[in-house]
């Protein structure tokens, strides 16, 4: 780790206050920490060379809007955490005349960064923050990437004023309404945060994200949301990540150290356990103004847009933000710098134009930005496009809403088809048709930063550069958890499409009314949506955790199963109490329901008994496999009579019978014959250690469920024996059952 | 509650405030970004610029009239380049240079008055710039001269003398003024801060200055229709209002912003009800029906130009327009320091563009998408729809402005903006 303090006289202004004493003057000043690296290769390949920050936006690195609207607040000192290429944004800041904290020019009186090396979260960084206690009252926690000309003074009054009344006022969430219909900034987004409100005291008391790749596009409400009079549920709103925060944030941060992101870990995980912590988080929801974070290329691409449209005011082209640039607004809506030639028959509409670019006659560019230093032949055809400092694009080639880096050189009559991205140093040879499905994603070097060996079919003979593969952490071939893919994939393009992928059809219904919260589905919701009044909310509970054992969710599914089969298999140790302890975890984390528990259990079981009637295992008998299943670790039958069971009841133990009856149809290489003698021996022995009761045997027997189609039926057929000799016990006394243990073998 | 934590958004006053604990290249630069970011605007940034300029004087250092011009200069350039809009910078800008030249000559012509007489007179500017200034005419009574902007309206007098004579093709830069004594730095240190200072209170002034024409222009039972009050038209109509019995139609309102709870222009209606005028608020669209009614129209500009034509805020051009057809007067309440010695641009003629949310909020994500919306917050208006130019030095028609445009500015600085180009 290492600490770089502003050079010069500015950082010796800002003298850090050592007593306590000194906090009352220090309130005046307002402090703001920038998260300069968001951990995400959502920008790959141009994120190799340049960090996201300094990627241009309108021709202006990002960072600059960010700083600008510090700077616009009266933010008076800055914190800036670097990740991935600190040096570069060191550097830059350095060497920029305005913010470089030893400039005499610029609007703060410290700007330090702070680097830390082993941190691979921004959890990291705001548990670091917390540790130097530099942080003396409320501050300003942004992204490094934030475009925004709101006025942070009423929402600082507001939080002030919640922080004054009560001290577990501890954050304010700075968010952007952008109404229910469709809107290029809400479609860019891919996930989609869904706020719940109070509306009155703008309370937040539950947050959740949404993509379109889950299996449900259902959010579960917390009870506890229901004991405040009304609440508002919003997916309207562009989270910019402004937040106003106490120290105490920081403190959170520091308790819980797996959290990794402030929203989806941190907001989420702080309102869920409020009863814990006790602080209370609030949202500032803004109707004017603009605010939205370039976090990825779709909303890079929708900013851009905006900044053109003068959205963004005062961050316009024109304003010049940047030290030295001289736009001025020309006819057709355009921006153009100083020295930029447009030969007769170039057409620039509704564009930006850097410094020194050359357009030659018969081109035409539309809703593009284009840097400094171009070079754009005739005949070209440049539309919603984005092509950065240096670039060469040659006679009669046509770019459409592609991102094109800097220093990429493109041949004459090439097609540079939608959704492309290009990065530094590429060169595409003359001639070139780049492929459109899907769109290409060429980088001159590799993720190690070594230059990759040309691609020639891609990039023609004289090129330079090939195709970068984007990696995904998430594993396709694992069918399972197909319905759980990253929704990273949605925002890693410049186009937002869902095509390829297999989305889950579950429908979306808006809430008409109470009566809604009757029925046995979740809560879904579209848009935001205003609840009554909740006075009978304890009694509908129930109702709103899913308990549809035919779905359940799949992540806890395939854990819990897992986590017990190994338990069973282990040899070394013959207790079962910290399988149980993982599994009661697992169930809480996943806030699991009873049916998934005794489903997850059964599957469990029946598997490590299948598993002993293979050869590999002994090729047990289904009566001794069933034994050696429920009595080889100690505390199993207690976990399966306790959790799997779930009680005493008849109606639970038919349904754990049931469980199991189709558990084995779901084990593979198991003859039908085979399984229902596995399931025989396995009621029988469940009978005999009292887990399971006669009664509930028989409720089992006569459930129409147990005999759904032709392999259920089968299955069952085979304990026809077992319960028969159940039914008879029954008259003859229940004394004598556990004698007749062997009699049951017979019946195979 | 933390009552004195009010704002930490910074504003003209916070970096006037500033002024002494700051370097002088700090201060400048955060004018700079207060204008680029619009925190300062409008009326504010001829304040705003004579006191960038005061500090400039104070602080910098320069050793003759020179540097000290080309200082005032390189600080005025880079403050009026980061507010294209705003061209009252350059007026100011122009007022401090020619002040400077007047205090410098003044130096000199006392102490050497007969040499450096003849040098000065070589070294003037030609008129060639500004081919439609009139003739010097040399004993028409400046208005300014009542006003009180006496001190450099006779040396200005004096300039325009000379200048009749020469035709030296040399400009701007005034060679010969370099050989002022060092000695007298300090004394002109002090009197270009004195002549600032006065610029300063002659801005500071004009709103009343004008508001004191009120009764001449504003007659018992007229009506009066204000576009868009601005501070300006409000205290001329306050004041009015002490005098005359009157009735103002207040048109131009703004679409209501979120959240605000007032009916527009509350304060201005109630100052104005309290001395007994009936006041109309009117809609935009209702403005036709009413022009014959009415007999004058006011509003203030935010910049006159040489031809007489007007920056105002948007929707005034259709207000002059109906007046114009109707035949009913047509005052523009603007101060001298708005007076700009140069014709206006193309893109001033295009008006300058504002946050499209003015017209489609953000939330309407269809009109967003598919609309190019252009908000344009600035009008032009041609001269032929002006009547009266009432300035803080009285009322003027068309045909005046040159004089007042030759009597505040040199013919030096008039090619001002020419220098925005360098940097």
């Amino acid at each position: 780790m290492s600490k770089q303090g502003g050079k010069g006289g500015a950082a010796g202004k800002a003298k850090k206050p050592a007593k306590p004493g000194a906090d009352e003057k220090r309130e005046d000043v307002l402090q703001a920490v920038i998260l300069a690296d968001s951990f995400q290769d959502r920008f790959r390949p141009f994120t190799l060379e340049t960090p996201r920050c300094l990627l241009p936006l309108v021709n202006v690195p990002v960072i600059e809007y960010t700083l600008e609207f510090l700077a616009s607040n009266g933010v008076q000192e800055v914190f800036i955490y670097c990740g991935a290429h600190s040096e570069d944004i060191e550097h830059y800041i350095h060497e920029s005349s305005r913010w470089s904290p030893g400039s005499a020019i610029s609007p703060f009186t410290s700007l330090e960064f702070i680097r830390v090396s082993d941190a691979h979260s921004i959890g990291d960084f705001l548990r670091d923050l917390d540790k130097r206690s530099i942080i003396s009252g409320d501050f300003v926690l942004v992204h490094g990437d934030l475009v925004s000309n709101i006025q942070l003074d009423a929402a600082l009054a507001k939080h002030r004023a919640r922080r004054e009344a009560n001290r577990d006022a501890c954050m304010t969430v700075v968010l952007r309404s952008v109404g229910e219909e469709p809107h290029r900034a809400a479609k860019a987004r891919g996930i989609t945060p869904v706020f719940v409100v109070d509306p009155t005291t703008g309370r937040c008391l539950q947050y959740d994200e949404t993509h379109p790749l889950q299996s449900e596009h259902y959010v579960h409400l917390d009870p506890a949301v229901f004991s405040h009079g009304s609440f508002e549920v919003r997916t309207d709103l562009v989270d910019c990540g402004i937040d106003i925060c106490t120290p105490d944030v920081l403190a959170l941060w520091s308790e819980s150290f797996d959290y990794e992101l402030p929203r989806k870990n941190f907001l989420h995980g702080v309102l869920k356990d409020w009863e814990l912590n006790g602080k209370m988080l609030y949202a500032e929801i803004l109707d004017d103004g603009y605010a939205a974070r370039a976090s990825n290329l779709q909303m890079y691409d929708c900013i851009s847009q905006d900044v053109l449209e003068r959205w963004t005011l005062p961050f316009a082209p024109d304003s010049n933000l940047l030290h030295g640039q001289t736009y001025r607004r020309v006819k057709d809506g355009s921006y153009v710098e100083d020295s930029v030639v447009a030969e007769r028959g170039a057409k620039v509409l509704q564009s930006a134009v850097g410094r020194g670019t050359t357009i030659k006659a018969g081109s035409a560019i539309s809703g593009s930005i284009v840097g400094r230093r171009c070079r754009i032949g005739k005949n070209v055809r440049i539309e919603n496009s984005y092509i950065w400092d240096d670039t060469v694009i040659g006679d009669g080639t046509t770019v459409v809403h592609s991102v094109l880096g800097g220093s990429v050189v493109v041949g004459a009559n090439c097609r540079v088809p939608e959704g492309s991205l290009i990065s530094y140093n590429v060169h595409i040879d003359s001639d070139v048709q780049l492929p459109s499905k899907p769109p290409a994603r060429i980088s001159a070097l590799t993720d190690d930063k070594h230059p990759v060996k040309p691609d020639v079919a891609l990039v023609g003979k004289g090129g330079k550069g090939a195709m970068y593969e984007v990696v995904h952490d998430e594993d396709e071939s694992d069918d399972e958890d197909g319905d759980n893919r990253d929704p990273a994939i949605l925002q890693s393009s410049l186009i937002y499409s869902l095509e390829g992928f297999n989305l889950s059809t579950s429908s979306i219904s808006t809430l008409a009314s109470d009566d809604g919260y009757d029925s046995d589905d979740d809560v879904s919701m579209a848009g935001s949506l205003q609840a009554g009044e909740f006075g009978q909310a304890r009694e509908r509970l129930s109702s709103f955790t899913s308990d549809d054992a035919s779905k359940p969710d799949n992540g806890f599914h395939t854990d819990a199963v897992n986590g017990l089969v190994d338990a069973l298999r282990a040899d070394d140790s013959d207790d079962f109490d910290s399988a149980k302890l993982e599994f009661m975890g697992l169930r809480l984390a996943n806030n699991a329901s009873d049916s998934a528990m005794r489903r997850a259990i059964a599957v469990a079981f029946v598997r490590r008994a299948a598993e002993l009637l293979t050869p590999a295992q002994g090729a047990l008998e289904p009566s001794k496999a069933a034994g050696e299943t429920f009595t080889a670790k100690k505390g199993a039958v207690k976990f399966v009579r306790e959790v799997g069971v779930g009680g005493d009841e008849v109606a639970q133990q038919a349904e754990f019978a049931l469980a199991m009856q189709k558990a084995l149809l779901g084990v593979r290489d198991l003859e039908a014959a085979r399984a229902g003698a596995l399931l025989a021996a396995l009621l029988q022995q469940l009978y005999s250690l009292d887990v399971l009761e006669e009664d509930g045997i028989l409720a089992w027997w006569a459930d129409k469920r147990a005999a759904e189609g032709e392999s259920m039926n089968a299955l069952k057929e085979k304990c026809r024996v077992l319960v028969e000799w159940l039914e008879n016990a029954d008259e003859e006394g229940s004394s004598e059952e556990e004698d007749d243990e062997d009699e049951d073998e017979d019946s195979d | 509650m933390a009552p004195s934590q009010a704002s930490h958004v910074p504003t003209l006053d916070s970096l006037i405030k500033a002024f002494n604990n700051q370097l002088l290249e700090a201060s400048i630069e955060s004018l700079i970004f207060l204008l680029k970011r619009r925190q300062v605007k409008g009326d504010e940034c001829a304040k705003a610029t004579a006191h960038i300029l005061r500090q400039v004087v104070a602080k910098s250092k320069w050793h003759d009239v020179d540097q000290l011009l080309s200082r005032v200069q390189s600080a005025g350039s880079r403050v009026a380049r980061a507010a294209p809009q705003e061209p009252v910078i350059g007026n100011v800008v122009r007022r401090v240079l020619g002040l400077i030249r007047d205090e410098a000559s003044e130096d000199r012509n006392a102490d050497d008055y007969g040499s450096e007489a003849a040098s000065d007179i070589q070294s003037l500017a030609p008129s060639a710039p500004l081919p439609q200034r009139p003739p010097p005419v040399p004993v028409r009574p400046s208005p300014s001269v009542i006003a009180g902007g006496g001190l450099q309206v006779s040396k200005s007098m004096f300039n325009l003398l000379s200048v009749a004579d020469t035709d030296s093709p040399m400009t701007g830069a005034s060679t010969p003024l370099s050989q002022a004594q060092p000695a007298s730095v300090h004394a002109l240190r002090s009197e270009v801060m004195d002549g600032i200072e006065e610029i300063l209170d002659e801005i500071n002034q004009a709103d009343d200055q004008i508001a004191g024409f009120s009764e001449i222009q504003i007659h018992p039972g007229d009506y009066v229709l204000a576009y868009q009050p601005s501070r300006t038209v409000e205290r001329f109509l306050v004041k009015a209002a002490s005098k005359r019995r009157f009735t103002v139609i207040i048109a131009g309102l703004e679409s209501p912003t979120h959240g605000a709870t007032e009916a527009p222009y509350a304060a201005l209606r109630k100052k104005l009800n309290g001395a007994g005028v009936k006041t109309i608020n009117l809609a935009s669209n209702g403005l036709m029906a009413y022009i014959p009614r009415v007999n004058k129209v006011i509003f203030s500009a935010k910049a006159v130009y040489q031809n007489g034509g007007l920056l105002v805020d948007s929707g005034c051009c259709i207000a002059a327009q109906a007046a114009h057809e109707y035949l009913k007067p047509v005052i523009v309440l603007s101060p001298v320091y708005k007076f700009c010695p140069e014709d206006p641009s193309d893109e001033v003629s295009r008006g300058e563009l504002g946050n499209p949310s003015g017209y489609v909020s953000y939330a309407n994500g269809p009109a967003v998408d598919a609309l190019d919306i252009e908000n344009t917050v600035t009008d032009y208006i041609p001269p032929e729809l002006i009547d009266v130019y009432l300035t803080n030095l009285g009322p003027q028609t068309r045909h005046h402005l040159a004089s007042i445009l030759a009597d505040h500015y040199k013919t030096e600085d008039i090619g001002f903006n020419l220098h925005l180009g360098e940097s």
